[in-house]
């Protein structure tokens, strides 16, 4: 007896290299057309495992600002559905990393590929999603016309937008403010406010910048909750943080520490590695050398 | 570029200005008190400018010409018609005294009619190869170049008038008239006045100035909020969100016109010309040039603190070489080559031509070609500007 679970496939289109998730079941052949370009085909679905998907591959990623390293020839692969926690203290270069990631900042030396595409490329933009550490909403309008702006340059059509807007508001918890003037509310709603934007087009890979500061515990823990979900329906979530215990939620973390990697492994294994009880503990040894 | 996504951007800063009501009523305030002030203020003509009348005139013995009445006093007749609301006549019978009135600056003219001004008119009627003309003597405050020329206009007009009369009751001709003046304008027939003239450019000018201003605010706050970088991590290319910007200013400065206009047409009752899509058209033109030039000027302002330091910059060469409320052949001539740089300029030219002389695109073409280039360059350069990175 054949087991019916739905798979996810990402495609690129021949034509215009827009990427597409499909959806289907294992040997299952489905008809896809590409929203970009109009462009249909099929995509057959033989593959029942895509852990081994490789979404980012860092390969010697270095910026400098001057004299100034903040990312010191990085190399690290992410895979799909990881949720994956870049750790270190402040100007560590866990934001360059990602700022690199989004095009938003040239490498001095070393390349990227995202979904196998070397950046920069424009046409992987559609399935990125992006939660800079600045609140960067927009606070002359409201709740709802910040996620219906957000998600309409991604393309979303109305009727889309509708439903997902609903979803994001009770993830984030801001049913009441959806007519809200966006200058009005709070540090921390304003926050929660930019996660949703950032994930209102489902993208395939998201970069969260520290998207927990400011959020009381019990929200902190239905944002966990919500990144789990995304992983486990394949979604790849690269999130940077310099609170360890929640690092813990992680599948894979990284130790930054002046803009170099010193450690990447699960939180579990870092913990054994190190023979600490904590993330924290862990980091602590690995940069001072000694337990606490 | 897709149009879908780029009318994304300009609805989202349609509604942004639809909260922010006090920005909105700037946009629209603005030029109105700008046009009101100003149409009052400066518009209307002066009035009540006080003149001191020597009238020495002994007139004409009866029956010592065939072509004038009897007793006629030429002078008096030329005072009856200066336009007493806008000259305060005090009647003087010394010169020396009215001249000292207006050394004192009690008075802004003395106009004296010698004691032959009359016989004079007569002689110069007869023989004008002979005689010089009769004349008015003038002696003015020159300290004020408005209330010169509005003495001397009255005067003129008062002097025209008078002899029309004589024309018309006697049996002189236009022909023979000593001083006949004949007025002919090819526009705007010789009732414009300064708010006509200033009309058309307080609507550049007012597009000019908040465009640029509130795009740099814009860019800046797109800047230090984040939202940018959003937006350049999204599939949204630059010149979408350039033009989407661009389709949010053009349907602002459409509003902002149509406002300045009809208030214009219903305070001052101002007239239009020529067409008025192409008058439209134009400001829009503007509005995309200057948009540009504020997302250039934005890259240069960390912050709105900063951002208003561009005012000046911008206010004065507008104000003072684009020729919006003196004409450009009055600025000192090594001045004048600077204007040509002024793109609002060429949107005054344009605005001029269109509504009082009712130009069509034939004849300011250069206008609009200079407009459109400008458009070009700056908007093309800020998306150049979006796409830079470090």
């Amino acid at each position: 007896m054949k087991v019916c679970c739905s798979l996810q496939k990402q495609v690129s289109c021949p034509s215009c290299k827009t990427i597409l998730l499909c959806i289907g079941t294992e040997d299952e052949t489905v008809k896809v057309t590409c929203p970009s370009c109009g462009l249909v085909g099929k995509v057959t679905f033989n593959e029942s495992s895509d852990a081994s998907v490789k979404v980012v591959e860092i390969r010697n990623l270095t910026k400098s600002f001057g004299a100034f390293t903040a990312v010191d020839a990085l190399d690290l692969t992410i895979f799909k559905g990881e949720i994956y926690g870049l750790l270190g203290p402040n100007g560590s270069g866990k934001t360059t990393i990602i700022k690199m990631l989004c095009n938003l900042l040239r490498p001095t030396a070393g390349s990227a590929k995202i979904f196998g595409h070397l950046l920069p490329c424009k046409s992987i933009m559609n399935q990125i999603g992006y939660m800079p550490q600045d609140t960067a909403i927009y606070l002359d309008n409201t709740v709802h016309e910040n996620l219906f702006f957000f998600g309409g340059i991604y393309g979303m059509t109305k009727n889309q937008l509708e439903k997902k807007e609903h979803e994001m508001l009770a993830f984030v918890n801001l049913q009441d403010w959806r007519d809200s003037l966006v200058s009005t509310l709070s540090g921390g709603m304003k926050h929660r406010l930019s996660l949703a934007c950032a994930l209102i087009h489902e993208p395939l890979l998201v970069f969260l910048d520290e998207p927990t500061v400011g959020v009381d515990p019990e929200l902190r823990a239905t944002f966990w909750g919500y990144f789990e979900s995304l992983a486990q329906k394949g979604t790849t979530v690269i999130i940077t943080t310099h609170y360890m215990d929640e690092a813990d939620h992680c599948s894979r973390v990284g130790f930054l520490r002046q803009g170099c990697l010193i450690a990447d492994g699960r939180p579990d294994e870092l913990k054994k590695h190190t023979g600490t009880r904590s993330l924290e503990e862990a980091f602590l040894f690995l940069t001072r050398g000694k337990k606490p | 570029m897709r149009l879908r996504r780029t009318l994304v951007f300009s609805r989202r800063a349609l509604l942004q200005f639809r909260h922010d009501r006090r920005t909105f009523a700037f946009v629209l305030i603005m030029p109105l008190l700008m046009i009101l002030i100003f149409g009052y203020t400066f518009g209307g003509d002066v009035k009540g400018i006080s003149i001191e009348v020597v009238n020495h005139d002994t007139g004409l013995p009866s029956g010592s010409s065939p072509l004038l009445p009897t007793g006629l006093f030429l002078a008096q007749n030329i005072t009856q018609n200066l336009d007493q609301d806008v000259l305060l006549l005090h009647t003087n019978t010394d010169s020396e005294n009215a001249q000292q009135i207006v050394r004192d600056g009690k008075a802004w003219a003395a106009i004296v009619f010698p004691a032959n001004f009359t016989q004079n008119f007569l002689s110069f009627l007869t023989r004008p190869d002979l005689i010089s003309s009769p004349k008015v003597e003038i002696y003015l405050d020159g300290s004020n170049p408005t209330m010169v020329a509005a003495i001397i206009k009255e005067v003129t007009k008062s002097i025209q008038t008078t002899l029309k009369e004589l024309s018309a009751t006697l049996n002189i001709t236009q022909a023979e008239m000593p001083i006949a003046i004949e007025q002919v304008y090819a526009y705007g027939g010789g009732e414009t006045r300064f708010i006509d003239y200033f009309a058309p450019g307080v609507v550049s000018f007012a597009i000019m100035m908040v465009t640029t201003m509130i795009t740099i605010i814009l860019f800046v706050n797109e800047r230090r909020n984040g939202t940018l970088q959003r937006l350049l991590v999204s599939p949204a290319s630059e010149s979408e969100i350039v033009v989407g910007y661009a389709l949010a200013f053009a349907v602002i400065g459409v509003i902002q016109s149509i406002v300045v206009l009809v208030a214009a047409i219903l305070f001052f009752g101002i007239t239009i010309v020529g067409n008025i899509f192409l008058a439209l058209f134009v400001i829009l033109l503007l509005a995309f040039g200057h948009q540009g030039l504020g997302i250039l000027l934005s890259a240069g302002a960390k912050n709105e603190l900063q951002a208003i330091q561009f005012i000046p910059l911008i206010l004065f060469p507008s104000i003072l070489l684009a020729g919006l409320f003196w004409p450009i052949e009055s600025i000192p001539s090594y001045l004048q080559p600077l204007s040509y740089l002024i793109p609002l300029r060429y949107g005054i030219d344009a605005e001029r031509s269109i509504m009082l002389r009712g130009w069509g695109v034939g004849e300011i073409w250069v206008d609009i070609g200079i407009l459109v280039l400008f458009a070009v360059l700056t908007l093309s350069a800020s998306v150049l500007l979006l796409k830079r990175k470090n």
